[in-house]
């Protein structure tokens, strides 16, 4: 993480669990950065990350894992979903890469 | 010269469907944002760990921010 503080940059976790269950989570892996509660997926859906299965019938909606870059313009810089979405080292070079071009 | 020329852009032009299809298969069996790089990304308020509301948009002209939507924290997935 210190390789992203390095880059000027922030992370924000996301998920549908409660802030309760998020300080736990932080608690237990040792996150140094916010995780944030979108319970009425609001978010999810803004950013059309939800995807909605069905289960022999059983219907429900389950996020996809997806990471989005946004610059300090508030403007998308890269979107990566999927099971790539796991390393964070793309977003990483992504986001150094907007440093020097802000450095320089 | 100018047939060989042909050959290579007809040569890359296959090089390149072969190397799209399988990636747009595998692209379609995940919900897919139609969000891309370019766009504005959506402001949002959300309550973090600490029951603090953070704003997307307070980091505006300050921070690049890395959103990272995760599936069930306790799960590890």
């Amino acid at each position: 993480m210190a390789k992203l503080e390095d880059s000027d940059t922030v992370v924000l976790g996301i998920s549908i669990d409660s802030p309760a269950a998020n300080a736990a989570f932080a608690k237990q892996i040792g996150v140094t950065f916010p995780l944030l509660s979108d319970m009425n997926k609001k978010v999810l859906t803004a950013y059309q990350i939800l995807k909605p299965y069905d289960v022999k019938g059983d219907k429900f909606e389950w996020a996809q894992r997806t990471t989005i870059v946004v610059d300090k313009e508030g403007k998308i810089q890269h979107v990566e979903q999927g099971d790539s979405a796991v390393d964070p080292n793309s977003a990483v070079s992504v986001c150094t890469g907007l440093h020097k071009k802000h450095a320089s | 010269m100018k047939r060989i020329v042909t050959a290579a852009i007809g040569l890359l032009f296959l090089l390149n469907l072969a190397g799209q299809f399988p990636a747009a298969a595998q692209e379609d069996a995940i919900a897919k944002t139609t969000l891309k790089a370019g766009d504005v990304a959506p402001d949002f308020t959300l309550l973090s760990d600490k029951w603090e509301q953070v704003k997307l948009s307070d980091f505006r002209g300050k921070k690049n921010v890395i959103l990272a939507f995760y599936v069930l924290a306790f799960t590890g997935g």
